[in-house]
């Protein structure tokens, strides 16, 4: 069977040596609510090819969980977890969008441990993190031994799974500049809790007399990573939100995907529901702006 | 390979071999002999193996054990009343009592008056993130005691009577809740 190592380094120099590993699959544990499943049954079955010991390396012991808001930005820790953000004012009051997906994602006691960065760079298309945090702009903070580097969020993903992280480049947290727009959430699940998103879209309005002068859309679930709906948001710029121009603006969201049948849903579906999501998302944000 | 783990186990220190990738679950179970925590799906859909972790409801099946170094698990095993509660009084029925003839937490006990428990798989669970709901929210709504239980499971279908109970015990119809005595640590 395969061999495992743990550590729970108290540093990040700590963490950055350990993190240079030859040989070793090395894998950052924060919550573990995807990690230590996908462990448990890689340990259940047997090994059909030899895989290199894996190190695993618990973030908890780092203090990478706190939330500061100076003001014009909102950064969140790697390591907090969804509960601790759900209960965070700077969240609840600046991020709706992202406030509202978190009471979305799965029930109480997965949230208590699940991380926010844990949700990022685990990649799933279907993160109901990511669209709010891709509409609001958000940039992520990641660290290595070499130094630190930002990227956006727009530029993170590379595929289902995948990110621009490097091998032994650490998540350290993600920076938001909430602005003066107004966003919103809307997931549609199989169930109401506990379940992964058959489709979800957020939203990020800014109007200026009543007429929209800038907007975000972002869809997620649809696509091999969460995807911006560029054309629909141009033909949005210069109106009013409302129930007319979001319906044409949620016929043009299905040209930014290109969804895939599996085991939560069909292509077919997802390209039918996606335009609704949009559209509800749309004009709860709108609505938000104007309240 | 194995590490030794030291936390605190409804309210005791607890010293157990762990391995580096085995779950809390695992440790509890087969580490600890404490089977109240149940595998049901070991991939945190289900809930059955819900315990009390520094004050939070979570999934055992999904927290690494080594991680839990220095901190605080409670299970059902560690609800009951220190005291033993003596001989039931006679009566047409009698408080439910633990195994042992210990008193029963309210939760327990409404979920027991209220029938709750069909097979029983998912009630160790129930209990947990009941309870470490009720410590948090003494006074809840319907909908919230929803919320707090929707990541338990119950393959029987009886949803309805766990809320209907927890309501019951928040209302104080059996015993009064009891103090968080030091769950939250």
């Amino acid at each position: 069977m395969r061999e495992y190592e743990y550590h729970a380094p108290l540093s990040l120099e700590r963490l950055f040596e350990l993190a240079e590993a030859e040989g070793m699959e090395v894998r950052f544990l924060a919550g573990g609510t995807d990690l230590m499943p996908r462990i448990s049954a890689e340990r259940n079955q047997i090994p059909r090819d030899r895989k290199p010991p894996m190190r695993i390396i618990y973030l908890g012991g780092l203090g990478l969980d706190e939330v500061t808001d100076d003001g014009e930005s909102v950064t969140i820790g790697a390591t907090a977890s969804l509960s601790a953000l759900l209960d965070n004012g700077a969240v609840r009051t600046k991020l709706p969008a992202l406030h509202e997906a978190l009471r979305e994602m799965a029930g109480v006691s997965v949230r208590n441990t699940a991380t926010i960065g844990g949700n990022i760079m685990n990649a799933s298309p279907a993160a109901d993190s990511v669209p709010p945090l891709l509409v609001l702009g958000a940039e992520c903070l990641l660290r290595s031994a070499a130094g630190e580097r930002r990227v956006a969020l727009s530029e993170f993903f590379t595929g289902p799974g995948k990110t621009v992280a490097r091998p032994g480049e650490l998540l350290v947290s993600v920076t938001v500049k909430p602005g003066r727009g107004g966003s919103a959430f809307r997931k549609l699940g199989r169930r109401k809790a506990e379940t992964l998103s058959v489709v979800n879209a957020a939203a990020c309005v800014e109007l200026r007399d009543g007429l929209c002068e800038s907007v975000r859309i972002a869809v997620g679930s649809a696509a091999p990573v969460v995807v911006r709906c560029t054309g629909a948001e141009q033909a949005l710029v210069g109106k009013k939100i409302d129930e007319n121009s979001v319906r044409e603006a949620g016929a043009l969201v299905v040209k930014a995907l290109s969804p895939i049948d599996d085991i939560r849903s069909s292509a077919w579906y997802r390209a039918r529901v996606a335009p609704t999501m949009v559209a509800r998302a749309l004009l709860a944000a709108a609505e938000r702006k104007r309240g | 390979m194995s590490q030794i783990l030291r936390f605190h186990l409804n309210g005791n220190p607890a010293e157990v071999m762990a391995g580096e990738a085995e779950t809390l679950l695992d440790t509890l179970r087969e580490g600890l002999g404490l089977t109240s925590p149940k595998c049901g799906c070991n991939r945190g859909d289900c809930g059955a193996c819900t315990v009390i972790l520094n004050g939070n409801a979570v999934k055992s099946c999904t927290v690494l054990a080594l991680t839990v170094e220095g901190k605080s698990v409670w299970t059902v095993d560690g609800l009951v009343d220190g005291e033993r509660a003596g001989e039931p009084e006679g009566g047409e029925s009698p408080a439910p009592r633990s195994l042992s003839g210990h008193k029963l937490h309210p939760v327990q006990t409404a979920f027991h008056e209220y029938g709750a428990p069909q097979c029983g798989y998912c009630t160790p669970g129930m209990v947990m993130a009941a309870v470490a709901f009720l410590d948090r929210n003494p006074s809840p709504t319907e909908e919230e005691v929803k919320d707090a239980l929707s990541g338990n499971l119950c393959r029987c279908g009886g949803y309805k009577k766990y809320v209907q109970a927890v309501m019951a015990a928040a209302r104080g119809e059996f015993d009064p809740l009891p103090e968080r005595s030091g769950r939250n640590v």
